[in-house]
């Protein structure tokens, strides 16, 4: 036998920590390992992970690791995962390689030096402006404009915040990079501090996420120990539920103790935000790419992307597909390159049918604009947005009129209820998808939504109810025969919505009754060798009959 | 005490019954002399007599032991409605734990928080989540200490308070479920799980909680593990890739 390892890590992020991460370590730890956790490398369909870096410098990575398995994984290397595909990891460089907790960690991978190399406040505007960073929470606005505009307003009080609110159902890479690598958004926020001059930050994270806040705290903690922060007061504030939050104006409202409602721009809060002064919002990601952009140069990340989106962006892969998890990959790769190649594709082999990006704002883009590059300007042509980076990907059996009842009733939830439009028109949007899921679609109702979904979008203030509409708009413009199926022949094409659906057992049954065993509300008579029959009055169309099928057997009408 | 007395004179009639019963059929009956025989059926009829009273007495104090006893004898929980198979599982898990206790309300917490984050209006999120957090909800009168010891309005608590999601007024049950509605859950089947928990807790329709106060079922935007949707987290700990019946499985770590 060879040098025995020298460093074995495991990925203890949420997602580790979910898939029994907790337990494998335990086993490592027993099989007479020294086990560093680390947060997550974004492979998380592959958690639990343990790497091993051998005394050669070679790391092995082992996937879906069991506890059974870490004597031998300790012994010698079973069960590698392919390397994750070709990615530019500039936000994700540390995730899932250093301790989170052991600032040591990040300083020996240059950490801090960017904050070190003694750059004057403009020269760092000049940079950041140089590198073409947009705002990564899905505005886009370019990053160094705000930071010039921070550093020009007059004043000695000037706050900087991060915003770390991410409320958007299916993206989490704010939390990941503050779970795994949280100093290196605190370098970014010091940075941003330094150029406009500010002496107190607060990271505005959702409470949602415990172990984000655990570790932000301790590193606050342990890099205000060193002496690395300066004069600059960092402080921690939990979200307390509220998706509109992550609005800057509403934030800062949330911050100050009210509730959290926007405000009318301008004035911008550059100009006069939190406590009435200039106040300087950034993004968990932006702020990440900073460190990156000092130390490498504004030129090393303009070099990337395409001519209005440069650098790169982190994507929540996420719903149909084999390997979901958190990518960073250069702006204009293709959608298609995403799903099909680092994606690995579409689980249980189905068709791939859409993408759903940004979240509640965003849109679906149908499977054929795959070929549409990820940049800003790209994905707004076709009515979807880039958002906070999440990519649900969508299947055949996904139907899209209830994926547009999804999104409102998040958005009709969320509304804060200052504009009318947002606070009443989603709510009349939502009753006429409801009402097409339960084909009882009036004839009037695909006009009467356009109509409101244009209001709304005029009508509100903030981002939230200017882009509510946008799911609603890009299915109705990509995937209208739907609508129309449910609305004249009430029949979901993707047999999805529970009210237009029935299961009926085929002729492939074998009476062996798993389904029966499975229906939770007895809508299958126990009868075994017989052919089964599903109750149609009891069925609450929950599919686990279809889902323990083991012959095809029972199929959706 | 009382259930004591009359359990042990329970206990000690039945014992002088048996007793004599036990020595009774050791006499063999055979012709006697007079004398004799008279001492025998008196010492028959004496004994009939003492047992009778006995009995009597042993009557009394049976009925005196079960009225006192009955205090002692923990109540078991009305068994929930049937449904199905799944009940059984349920229930167990109910009573594997006693029912949470009444929150007490012992303000002394609120003063400590007040201390600790301000008496200034910006203080009335963290406070919010401090009392939270202690108390498991918002009790009213919490809030209004917090009204009195700081700037914060009632307005203002009441305001705030109901904004946000994560505060609740009304009392949770022990553990608290949250199920993931993000996205990707939503695609990957988060309706059906929800649905299977509330039939095996049996939790009535618009409500959140079971009947024993043990489960409270929440449903939230997004716990931010898209790639193991569905979802759902039972007080700190996580559970990925769910099935329905899987779910029912995770919600066991709390037994």
């Amino acid at each position: 036998m060879k040098r025995g390892p020298i460093e074995i890590r495991i990925g203890l992020g949420s997602c580790g920590i979910a898939s029994g991460g907790e337990a494998v370590r335990d086993a490592l730890v027993r099989a007479g390992a020294t086990v560093k956790a680390v947060g997550c490398s974004g492979m998380c369909y592959r958690e639990p992970l343990v790497e091993v870096v051998g005394a050669d410098g070679r790391v092995a990575t082992y996937a879906n690791v069991k506890p059974e398995m870490a004597r031998n994984i300790v012994r010698r290397h079973e069960r590698r995962a392919e390397p994750p595909a070709p990615q530019t990891r500039i936000v994700l460089e540390n995730c899932g390689i250093i301790d989170p907790l052991n600032i040591d960690d990040y300083l020996a991978r240059d950490g801090y030096r960017a904050l070190a190399m003694g750059l004057s406040p403009d020269e760092v505007i000049a940079a950041i402006l140089g590198s073409g960073l947009r705002g990564r929470g899905g505005a886009g606005f370019p990053t160094g404009r705000k930071w010039a505009l921070g550093r020009a307003q007059p004043g000695a009080v000037k706050y900087v915040i991060c915003n770390a609110d991410e409320g958007d159902p299916g993206a989490f890479m704010d939390r990941l990079v503050l779970e795994s690598d949280p100093h290196r958004v605190l370098e970014g926020l010091s940075i941003a501090a330094y150029a406009i001059g500010a002496a107190e930050g607060y990271l505005y994270i959702r409470a949602e996420y415990p172990l984000a806040v655990r570790h932000t705290r301790e590193a606050i903690r342990q890099a205000t120990g060193r002496g690395l922060l300066g004069r600059l007061r960092l402080e921690v504030r939990e979200g307390a539920g509220a998706f509109v939050c992550g609005e800057e104006t509403a934030l800062i409202q949330s911050l100050e103790g009210k509730r959290g409602v926007p405000k009318l721009r301008p004035p911008y809060p550059v100009e006069r935000g939190f406590r009435g002064q200039p106040t300087l919002i950034n993004n968990v990601e932006t702020l990440a790419c900073v460190p990156w952009i000092i130390r490498h140069g504004a030129g090393a990340f303009a070099a990337l992307g395409t001519k209005n989106s440069r650098g790169t962006k982190v994507f929540a892969l996420a719903g149909k597909i084999n390997r979901g998890g958190l990518i960073e990959v250069p702006m204009g790769i293709t959608i298609r390159e995403v799903v099909e190649e680092i994606g690995g594709g579409i689980r249980n082999g189905r068709a791939f049918k859409a993408v759903q990006l940004g979240g509640p704002s965003g849109g679906c883009i149908p499977a054929r604009l795959a070929d549409t590059p990820i940049d800003y300007d790209a994905l707004a042509e076709t009515g979807a947005i880039m958002g906070s980076g999440g990519l649900v990907v969508l299947d055949d059996r996904d139907c899209m009129v209830d994926i547009a009842r999804f999104f409102l009733k998040f958005t009709q939830a969320e509304s804060c209820g200052k504009c009318t439009f947002c606070r009443i028109g989603t709510k009349r949007m939502l009753e006429i998808l409801e009402r097409l899921c339960e084909g009882k679609g009036r004839t009037d109702d695909l006009e009467k939504l356009e109509t409101l979904a244009d209001y709304v979008g005029r009508a509100s203030l903030c981002g939230l109810g200017q882009t509510a509409p946008n799911p609603v708009l890009t299915t109705l413009r990509y995937f209208r025969d739907e609508y129309e199926a449910h609305l004249h022949e009430r029949r979901c094409p993707a047999g999805r919505c529970p009210a237009l659906i029935r299961y009926r057992v085929t002729a492939n049954c074998i009476g062996c009754t798993l389904c029966a065993q499975a229906c939770p509300v007895g809508a299958i008579a126990y009868r075994p060798y017989e052919k089964h029959e599903v109750d149609e009055r009891l069925c609450t169309r929950c599919d686990m009959c279809r889902q323990a099928c083991q012959d095809d057997a029972i199929e959706v009408l | 005490m009382r259930a004591w007395i009359a359990g042990s004179l329970v206990v000690l009639c039945v014992a002088i019954l048996l007793a004599d019963y036990a020595l009774a059929p050791r006499q063999p009956f055979a012709p006697r002399p007079a004398a004799e025989q008279k001492r025998v059926t008196d010492a028959r009829l004496a004994r009939k007599a003492r047992d009778n009273a006995v009995a009597w007495v042993l009557i009394a104090a049976a009925a005196a032991f079960l009225t006192f006893a009955k205090p002692l004898v923990k109540q078991p929980n009305p068994p929930p409605p049937k449904t199905r198979r799944s009940q059984r599982g349920a229930d167990a898990l109910v009573r594997a734990r006693p029912p949470g206790r009444a929150p007490d309300l012992d303000l002394t917490f609120v003063d400590q928080a007040v201390s600790q984050f301000g008496r200034g209006k910006e203080a009335a999120i963290p406070l919010l989540q401090a009392i939270q957090t202690h108390y498991r909800y918002l009790p009213d009168e919490a809030l209004r200490r917090v009204c009195e010891l700081t700037e914060i309005t009632p307005a203002e608590i009441a305001g705030t308070s109901s904004f946000y999601g994560q505060f609740r007024r009304s009392p949770v049950g022990e553990h608290i479920v949250r199920v993931c509605h993000g996205t990707a859950c939503h695609v990957s089947g988060a309706r059906q799980i929800t649905e299977e928990l509330r039939r095996y807790l049996a939790i009535p329709e618009g409500e959140d909680t079971d009947a024993a106060r043990m489960f409270t079922l929440d449903e939230v935007a997004c716990l931010g593990c898209c790639s193991l949707a569905p979802v759902l987290m039972v007080d700190g700990h996580t559970a990925g890739k769910l099935t329905p019946a899987t779910a029912c499985e995770a919600l066991k770590v709390t037994a």
